[in-house]
Order: C-alpha cells, then structure tokens, then sequence
C-alpha cells in the first residue's frame, strides 16, 4: 500500500505485532469489572428512557417537556452509540448474554442491524477510507476526498451536510441499498429486498415514536409527538458529529485503492491509525460518544470493548510517537472545524489529484526510531 | 407475577413499545429474575453433602414449568462477566415448587468448581425448561434397576423420589458406585427411604473397598435382572463396563443418561466438520472453519475474513474449536462463533 516512507517493511510489521500484543493483553484480562460497566450503562440507559417517557406525558409544562427531552436523547444516544454500535461490533460476545450478542442485537434507529453490519463492520472497518469501497467517505451524497470526482452539485454540500445532519438516522437506514450501483453490479431484486427489511424496521420504529407512545398520552400527544421528534433529532445531529469528527478531518487521511492491494495486517494497522481521528474529552463525553472519541483505538480493535480504549489510548499514542506518525486527536471545537473545513473545501473543484506518496510521508521526514 | 399483568406485557402492544428491544430489558430494572417468558431463579440453598458436591435449592420465577422424572435443564450463571451453561439432572420430585439439582466437581470446569467451592444464596441463574427422555414411561414397571455412579445418581433420585410421591414405587433396586461413603451424593436420604420404603433394597458399592462394577457382583446383588426394567446413569467409562453385563442378562429395556460426550479428540488438533443442516461432512485438517464450509461447497455468509465484522458468526452445536487469533483451544455447545477466526481441534458440528 501506499505508506509512509520513512517506514520499511519490517517496522510495518513490528509495528503490526505491538498491536497485536496490546490487544491480546486487554482481551486475555477481559472480566467482572468490564461487565459490571456494560450493565451499569444499560440501566442507565434503561432508566433515562422510562423516566423520559414518563416525564413527556407531563409535557404540557415547559420544565417536564425539556427534562424529558434531555433524558430521552441521553438514552437514545446511549443505546446508539455506547451500546447498540458496540455490541452490534461484537465487544461484549465474550459475555454470552443472549440481550448483548452481535448476532441478535438490533438498535433503537431506522436502520436495520443487520444492514448497519454489513455496510458498518465490513465496509467500512475493512476498506476504512478508501475512496469508493468505504461508501461511509461521503455517504454517498459529499465529496470529502480529492480522488472523488468533482460535479457542481458539490457546490451545494455546505447546505445538504445539515440535512444529512438532522436526519443521519435515515441516511444511514438507506445507505446501504447503494443506490448508485443499481442497475449495474446489483440487481433491483436485490435491493428491492433489502428495501423490505428497511421498511420492516423503519415502520415498527416510526409506530412506536410517533404513533404509539403520543397515542397512550391521550391529551398530551402533541408533546409526546414533538419530544420524541426532537430526542430523534438530538441523537441523529449528535451521532452526525461525532462520526465525521472521526475520519473526516483535515489531517485524516484517505486512501486509493490501489494503494491498498495485497496488504498486510500491519498496514491495515497503520491505513486504520491514519484514516481515524480521536477527539479528547471527559470520562462522561466518552461514555456519550461510545468512545468513538477513541475513534483510532476503536479502529484498529473494532471488537474490544469500548471501556478499555480510555486505557490503552496512551499507549497506542505512545507506539504512534515512536514510529513518528500522526497520532491525529484533539478537542472537539478544532476537530469539528476541521470537519467543516474539508466539507467547504472538497465544495469546491481541487486543482489535481493527489499523486505519489501519502501525505503523512510529507510531514514526517524523520526515520522511524522504532 | 399476576396473569393478567403477564398479559398484558406479553401483548404486541408492550412488544411495539419495547422495540427493538424485549418487555424482559425494562423489567430487568425491578429485579432480574423477573422475566414475561423465561425460566429464571434464584439459589436459595446451597448445600454441600459430601466434600466435593453441592446440592442447589433453586426457587424459580413463574415461567418455570414442572419436569419430567429424569430430565435435565441447561443451567446458565454469570462468573466474571461471562454467561457459562451446563446441563444437569433435576434431582428433585417434579411436583416440588423449587427445583434440585447437585453438582459434582468435574476435574477443572470453571462451573462445577466455582458451585462446589464458592456458590451462595441468592446468586442469579438462568433456566432452560426441562428437557430429556430418560423416563419414557407414564407408569412405573413392576421391577425396576435404578443403576448409577458419581453424579449419575441425580437422575435416579428424580424418578426415585417421583415414584414414592405418586405413592406408585415398585419394587426397586437401587445399586450406586461411589468412591467410598464419604463420596457418596444422597448417602443420608437414601438409607432414610431404604428404612420407609420395604420395596426398595439399596445396594452401596465403594470401589475403594469393593472394587469396579463386575458380572459377579452384578449378579449376587440383581439375580432376578432379566425382570427388572432398567436405568442406568454415570461416568462414560462406567456407562461402557455396565452396557455389555446387561446386554448379557436381560432383554427388558434399558435407558441410558449420559452427558459426558464420547467426542473423539485428535491428537493435532484436528478433526472432522459436520454441518448439521446441509448434512455435509468435511475434514477439518486445514484451513478456517470457513474455508472448510466453503469448500465443502456451503455459501455461508461472510464479510472481513479477519475476524473484525461478525458476518459469519454461526452456531456450533457442539464441538472443540480453536481460535486462530489466540491459539485458546475451547469445548463448546449451543454457542455462537466467528467462523473466519475458528479452526476445528477436535470434532466439530456446525449448524449450516
């Protein structure tokens, strides 16, 4: 692939076996106080639900209608992010409870897991921003990348970014019918049939927010209806965020896939180190963001869970040091305005196509010390 | 619970407001043991009858459904954040509120250690309704040979003590191989009901003192064995000596209980694939059990191929695997796994 070139061969492949062995630790000391964490957000979870819930059908006062608005996105967020994404992942497998199995779990979002899994675990961790496999580069709809093609519609992505925003939900529910490959590689039979399951989970999920829960409110529908409308809108704007702070700022890199053929397991390490941004935080802002704040950890060990990237960042930011790479991380207002800057930027045509080394190899002319 | 609040959170009604999530999710946040359709229950005794066994009292929620004499449940407990499961006898009547199993120390297994050693009231467990056909019969014969060692006597108390409730106990002999008095499981409430009952002769064997099941001792203690239906309940290798002397001596039916499986383990780690419902069977010796599906010509879903996406996660019925990522080598049954990153080390039945 293309890499750095101040790596060889052999610090690749050292590099790729401290991973290894880092992750083999964690692994082998998975235990009680692991699940104790798991359980302890469920029922976090769990509870800020109900008591959300609860407090909506109050809603007709200002005071009960915002807490339970707040208390209802935190634990549609929670589920999200912190435990729907990573069981669906498989970190918590290993605990062979049927309520957290990758296998079985579905979310509290309009998108299927079953699909997510496909065009979340394979794509996207497989093929991590490479233009044109990775179909989370863009989402189909922006241009995030040099080695995309230009069109004046991007003229307009600024505007349809806030769009894609507010509801991330449904543009990740219909993300992986891959509309653009219709008609050539995929059948319409084929999609026709995936656009059943979207339909089978997006009904059951649009019943229960908007016409059930209003509905046993009675008087208090309105307010039932608009909080759960706007928990929706909060988790889908939050969720947004966090996902393109973590592979679409300035410095994270992408990829072609020629670069990519026949690679190694230890530059699969280092495409997924340099694709993934990190955003610092507190413990909580972790806890909200599934520790996709540890978005390069979460990368490289899409199945450990999410609790003990906190623990090994330092040490992955550490291998990163010695091996002269980009550890690429920051806090939330510079990695978001980064975000944005590629957004506006990739907006407008780009004089040429990136050839030759990656840019990485630009910053770092110092050999490794590995 | 009240069967009308079961009702109601069994209604597709409360299924429409939990989704995609289950009724059980939210009432796990009164109490765990609470469930609209799952036997669970809680250790509410834990009793060790003789050094290296414990006997559990287990009170179950209302989903529990009375056994069968003989059957078994899959028994699931949390130790250190892992769900481990295991099958037992019911040891108890069936028509007791609470259920009984006991459990033996089975050389290193995680369970059985940490049940005999360390297992208090109260803990959480995770039922399964009882299963098993050790005991076909709706009446008891007229003579009967309950024949077992080690903790293959948990399923003869069951039909023992089923018999003896009904008021329906035959004449019996029970004849049971431990490895000296101190060893044995159920010793006291055995010579108890060999006081009550005069149709039931208890036969105590100590191989310590009198040595391994033979055709000779078999003989003196069961003359009348071509009589006697017969049940009979132990380790594999005891299983293995008995079934020859009985086949020898009577033409009456035998029914056999056995949950040590007689899986072959090879020396290499290797062995062979079954998948289960396309009825193939392959050679485990190379490869992922992946490539194996694949090139016993199965389309199993995949993705990664790296272990990372958990596409072709499939159950494995029962089997020994090896995790190619770890090199762990594991027994498992009923369990889910990632074919691309498992390599079969042993027999291995796939469900596909």
């Amino acid at each position: 692939m293309g890499r750095p070139t101040h790596l060889t061969d052999a610090d690749v492949e050292q590099l790729g076996a401290e991973l290894d062995a880092l992750r083999e630790e964690v692994m082998n000391s998975l235990g009680k106080e692991d699940a104790r964490y798991i359980y302890r957000v469920l029922n976090t979870q769990r509870f800020s639900e109900l008591a959300g819930r609860a407090l909506l059908f109050a809603g007709i006062l200002p005071p009960a209608w915002l807490a339970g608005t707040a208390l209802l996105s935190v634990s549609k967020i929670l589920e999200n992010m912190e435990i729907g994404h990573n069981a669906m992942h498989g970190q918590w497998d290993w605990m062979q409870d049927p309520a957290l199995d990758s296998a079985t779990y579905d979310w509290d979002n309009t998108c299927p897991g079953r699909e997510w899994k496909h065009s979340h675990n394979y794509m996207h961790h497989t093929y991590t921003n490479i233009v044109g496999m990775d179909r989370d580069v863009g989402y189909s709809i922006l241009r995030m990348s040099e080695d995309q093609k230009w069109h004046p519609a991007f003229l307009a992505q600024p505007l349809y970014v806030l769009v894609l925003a507010a509801f991330f939900q449904w543009g990740v529910a219909l993300h992986d019918l891959e509309w653009e490959r219709l008609g050539k590689d995929k059948s319409y039979a084929e999609a026709l049939s995936q656009g059943r399951d979207i339909w089978k989970k997006v009904r059951k999920q649009v019943l229960k927010d908007y016409v059930l829960f209003p509905a046993l409110a009675g008087p208090m529908a309105p307010f039932v209806f608009t909080g759960n409308m706007a928990a929706n809108f909060n988790r889908n704007v939050w969720s947004f965020l966090i996902i393109f702070c973590g592979h679409f700022t300035e410095q994270a890199e992408m990829f072609r896939i020629e670069e990519t053929e026949s690679e190694t397991q230890g530059e699969w390490y280092l495409r997924q180190m340099l694709a993934s941004s990190n955003v610092n935080g507190s413990v909580p802002f972790h806890v909200m963001t599934g520790h996709l704040g540890y978005q390069i950890e979460h990368h490289l060990f899409p199945d450990m869970p999410s609790n003990r990237y906190r623990e090994i960042g330092p040490k992955v930011q550490a291998i990163c040091e010695r091996y002269n790479l980009n550890y690429n991380t920051g806090p939330f207002s510079r990695q978001l305005g980064g975000v944005a800057k590629r957004i506006l930027r990739m907006a407008l045509p780009h004089r040429r196509k990136r050839r030759g080394p990656m840019p990485s190899s630009i910053h770092h002319k110092q050999p490794a010390r590995a | 619970m009240k069967p009308i609040i079961r009702k109601a959170l069994k209604s597709s009604l409360a299924e429409s407001l939990a989704t995609p999530l289950s009724v059980d999710h939210y009432l796990g946040l009164i109490d765990s043991k609470l469930s609209v359709d799952e036997p669970r229950g809680r250790i509410a005794e834990a009793t060790r009858q003789t050094p290296d066994s414990v006997t559990l009292t287990i009170e179950p929620n209302d989903n529990w459904t009375r056994p069968a004499p003989g059957q078994h449940i899959l028994f699931g407990i949390d130790l250190d954040g892992v769900r481990h499961r295991r099958c037992f006898s019911i040891a108890g009547a069936p028509d007791e509120n609470s259920l009984e199993i006991t459990v033996k120390r089975n050389g290193d297994g995680a369970v059985s250690n940490f049940l005999v050693d360390n297992v208090e009231p109260g803990q959480l467990v995770y039922l399964t309704h009882a299963e098993g056909e050790f005991y076909p019969n709706a009446s008891p014969p007229a003579r009967a040979l309950l024949l077992s060692a080690g903790s293959g006597i948990t399923p003869m108390m069951s039909i023992l003590r089923a018999w003896i409730a009904a008021d329906e106990l035959p004449d019996v002999v029970f004849m049971h191989y431990a490895r000296t008095s101190a060893d044995m499981i159920y010793e006291d409430a055995l010579d108890r009901l060999a006081d009550e009952q005069p149709s039931l002769e208890l036969v105590k064997r100590f191989t310590s003192a009198d040595g391994r099941i033979s055709a000779d001792t078999l003989d003196a203690a069961v003359p009348d064995l071509d009589e006697r239906m017969t049940w009979l309940c132990g380790p594999a290798g005891f299983m293995d000596s008995v079934q020859p002397l009985l086949d020898a001596r009577t033409t009456k039916p035998v029914f056999r209980e056995q949950f040590e499986s007689s899986r072959r383990e090879a020396a290499h780690g290797e062995g062979e694939v079954h998948f289960v419902q396309s009825d193939v069977a392959a050679s485990g010796d190379d490869g992922s059990l992946l490539e194996i599906a694949e090139q016993a010509g199965l389309n199993p879903p995949y993705g990664c191929r790296m272990g990372i996406c958990h596409s072709c996660k499939c159950r494995v019925t029962e089997g020994t695997v090896r995790n190619l990522r770890s090199n762990e080598v594991q027994d498992i049954r009923d369990t889910d796994i990632q074919l691309c990153i498992h390599a079969a080390a042993g027999d291995v039945a796939i469900e596909l």
